[in-house]
């Protein structure tokens, strides 16, 4: 539960972290989009200002062009004009040369000062360009008034070159044009005629209207009287005047006003101006001699299109960038999760190999002293884990006054080595309580474990008995390292090294044997010991091992020393396998006042009275009451005759070796025979509760052997059965 | 060992003296045969020169028993000691027989 909810706790911290994440994000990329943009947008108008001033140079130009060769063709033919005048003949070969020598003068006009042509007022001979060829008309008619035209009147009053205001020409070509007009004068300065060339303002429109800087741009030009000169729009439709079309076009009426007056004024400059709703720049500058002005009108939304589309795919990338940091994050906050809930399941195994490891230590003895009412021996053991769990093993127990003892190592280490490790030391108690020989358990433990050794995992075992009366102790070793023998020196116990359990079944193995006296000592370990390394990979050994055991102490001490000097050595470098330890003291005193009797009697049932002298002279020597004696007498008989009427085949001769180990409050009967195998101690206890009929005959003499002595043992060895059997605090008779 | 048997008005009496061990009991339960074979009316098995019994021993005492059980005959063991007693005990033949004498 508690785990539970600090994940979910953890969780909520992620997300919020996350979220935090985001929305400075957010924040930082959209403020650099800002700035991004507010810099683009000042650099795009910029440009955009640049492309205007430069279209506006460009278009004006153009028109200039137009002007000066239009004022130029006019300008050409003054001279003419006045040598005309004197004769006033060939008046029409002057405008129709005009247009004939010039493609962009629609139509010109010589036209005579009122009253200068005595014979005719009004003369105006007029050469108009049209798709036929050149026609000659006269605008000196009495419904068009010349004299009372701008075109005419201008010229004369300033004296001076001019261009006229934009006008539809009813008197001549019917279309919108502006008219060049200069005055014509006498040798003596009086003028005498106005000579004009038109300029159709459509042509002019097309000559300029090409603004495709934008596609939206127009240019507009404006006559000095306000009145729209160029334009390619109807709205702004030709020769109406800007006051005029102020209301109709825009809403920024005072905007407007204000551009207008400035272009008229001639000055040059940018203002901003919304049309119907969306916001243009207008860029203006005066022309000149014309008195015209002229502006290019540029919708922002073309100038700023293109960045409008930058700052769409920027926009475009940023959002692409937030939806990567988010998934980024999220994902980030499953992987904390995922970890969370790796980590618990890892908890969880942990635990679990927690409880394995109790369940395996629980398996080996580990209470110490293990025996404390015992005088004659003094034990400690530990198992140091290099993982949760292992595969070291040792045990022991007492039966019979034998110290059954074993320590063993699985090939491996962690789950699989423990299991391995379980079944071995289930094997080591199962084999070790029939039998007596360390030779017989190991063999018998490979058998099993090489029958289910599918894993291919070995053990490598010694194992000993050690008979804690005589201190003789036998063992045998598959394949562990051998033991220190600890008497008046150190030195490693002489060990035939086998092969490790679990390899192959069959095989042999031999046993060895050694006494032991007062005082002396093993020390098993793993090779987790000598191998222990520490941080600059150098190994415990063999000798740093020995120098520790070299003081003598109790066994719980000499381990704790040992267990000492490895941490020191290591100095804190992980353990890399498992390290157990498993010391014997054996301290029995020795026995000064043991003798032995010794029988030897054949399979004559005939030889059982023998037996009754044998235990008169033990009972004497032990001064043992009558009763007793007869109980042990009746005991060995029990043992004897059951060799001799069944151990060997009728007929054939046999013998049974009968020895009594006489001790100070004890008496022990070591039965021997050739005979055939036969474990005594393995037939079940006759049923004394049973009522007469039902009473078997037989039956009772092994039930009585059980019942008078307290320790009862046998033993198949090389060919022999062996039983043992022990009268324990035998009370001499007072 | 020695074995004497005796014919009483009310049935048998086995004197056993000495040591009844393996070898003796197959003697003793040839010389008690006949006993065993007509095992009716009042058996009894006098011990108070028994020294040792052994299983074999035992075993003699127990088809007696039977026998008497299934020919209506009776078994009493009188004068066992304290030790032959205390084998009696352990092998649960005090529940089997009648004994009669010192505790």
């Amino acid at each position: 539960m508690k785990i539970e909810e600090s994940m979910k706790g953890l969780v909520k911290k992620a997300a919020g972290t996350g979220l935090m994440v985001i929305i400075v994000a957010v924040i930082m990329v959209e403020a650099i989009g800002l700035v991004q943009y507010y810099f683009s947008q000042k650099t795009i108008r910029e440009e955009a200002s640049k492309r205007a001033q430069a279209e506006l140079e460009l278009a004006q130009s153009k028109i200039m062009d137009v002007v000066n060769q239009t004022e130029t063709a006019v300008h050409n033919s003054i001279w003419v004009a006045r040598w005309c005048l004197g004769t006033l003949d060939s008046l029409d070969r002057i405008p129709r040369r005009i247009v004939e020598d010039n493609p962009i003068v629609a139509g010109s006009t010589m036209a005579l000062v009122p009253g200068f042509d005595r014979k005719n007022p009004l003369r105006a001979p007029y050469a108009l360009r049209t798709p036929s060829g050149i026609e000659m008309r006269t605008l000196a008619t009495p419904e068009y008034d010349y004299p009372s035209q701008e075109w005419f009147t201008k010229p004369i009053e300033i004296g001076d070159g001019y261009w006229s205001e934009p006008y539809i020409d009813t008197g001549g070509g019917d279309i919108a044009m502006t008219t060049y007009s200069t005055p014509i004068k006498d040798e003596d300065g009086n003028i005498c005629a106005v000579l004009t060339a038109d300029i159709s303002l459509d042509w002019l429109t097309e000559l300029v209207g090409e603004i495709d800087i934008y596609p939206n741009a127009i240019g507009v030009v404006l006559s000095r009287a306000g009145r729209i000169m160029v334009s390619p729009t109807e709205t702004l439709s030709m020769r109406s005047s800007v006051q005029e079309i102020s209301a109709r076009w825009t809403e920024d009426k005072e905007v407007f006003d204000s551009i207008a007056h400035s272009m008229l004024r001639g000055d040059s400059g940018v203002m901003r101006i919304h049309q119907k709703g969306k916001a243009n720049q207008v860029y203006f500058a005066p022309m000149s001699r014309t008195g015209w002005s002229m502006s290019i009108v540029i919708p922002e939304g073309d100038i700023y299109s293109g960045i409008r589309k930058v700052g769409a795919l920027i926009m475009l990338l940023q959002l692409l960038g937030i939806v990567l940091l988010i998934i980024i994050i999220r994902s980030s906050i499953v992987n904390q999760m995922k970890f969370k809930k790796l980590s618990d399941s890892r908890e969880k195994m942990e635990s679990e190999l927690k409880i394995g490891r109790g369940i395996q230590m629980s398996m080996i003895p580990k209470i110490f002293p293990p025996f404390p009412e015992r005088k004659d021996i003094d034990m400690a053991g530990s198992i140091v884990p290099a993982k949760e769990v292992g595969g070291d093993l040792y045990d022991f127990y007492i039966k019979d006054e034998r110290l059954y003892f074993c320590i063993g190592d699985v090939s491996g280490k962690g789950v699989p080595a423990s299991l391995v490790m379980a079944v071995t030391r289930s094997l080591f108690r199962t084999v070790s309580a029939h039998e007596k020989s360390p030779q017989r358990i190991v063999t018998l433990m490979n058998e099993s474990m090489s029958d289910m050794n599918e894993s291919n995992m070995f053990v490598t075992l010694f194992c000993g008995v050690l008979d804690l009366v005589t201190g003789h102790l036998r063992y045998c070793n598959a394949g562990h390292n051998p033991p220190m023998l600890l008497t008046d020196r150190i030195q490693n116990l002489d060990v035939v090294p086998n092969i490790p359990l679990g390899v192959m079944p069959e095989m042999s193995f031999r046993e060895q044997e050694i006494d032991l006296n007062y005082d002396d000592a093993l020390f098993l370990y793993t090779d987790g010991l000598t191998e222990a390394e520490n941080a600059a990979h150098e190994l415990f050994g063999e000798e740093r091992a020995l120098q520790v055991l070299h003081t003598r102490r109790p066994s719980d001490e000499q381990l704790s020393a040992v267990q000492d000097a490895v941490a020191t050595f290591v100095d804190g470098a992980p353990q890399s396998d498992d390290l157990t330890m498993l010391f014997i003291h054996y301290l029995a005193q020795p026995a000064t006042d043991t003798s032995e009797q010794h029988l030897i009697l054949h399979n004559n049932i005939q030889q059982i009275p023998q037996l009754a002298e044998f235990i008169e002279t033990i009972a004497e020597e032990m001064k043992l009451d009558q009763g007793l004696a007869m109980g042990l007498n009746l005991a060995l008989e029990e043992a004897v005759s059951n060799v001799i009427l069944y151990a060997y085949p009728e007929g054939s001769d046999g013998l049974v070796d009968i020895e009594a180990i006489i001790r100070k409050d004890s008496l022990s009967f070591i039965i021997t025979d050739s005979g055939k195998p036969f474990d005594p101690t393995v037939v079940p206890d006759a049923d004394t509760s049973l009522a007469v009929e039902d009473r078997p005959i037989g039956g009772l003499g092994i039930y009585l052997v059980r019942n008078l002595m307290d320790e009862v043992s046998y033993e198949r060895n090389e060919g022999k059965n062996i039983l043992s059997m022990t009268k324990k605090q035998l009370t001499p008779n007072q | 060992m020695q074995t004497t048997i005796t014919k009483t008005p009310g049935g048998t009496t086995v004197h056993l003296a000495g040591r009844l061990d393996t070898p003796a009991s197959l003697e003793v339960s040839k010389e008690l045969e006949p006993v065993i074979q007509n095992a009716t009316g009042e058996i009894v098995l006098e011990c108070s020169e028994l020294e040792y019994i052994s299983s074999s021993g035992l075993r003699i005492f127990l088809t007696l028993r039977k026998a008497a059980a299934s020919k209506g005959g009776k078994v009493i063991v009188k004068n066992i000691s304290k030790e032959i007693r205390q084998v009696f005990m352990i092998t649960g033949f005090l529940s089997l027989f009648e004994i009669q004498g010192d505790e």
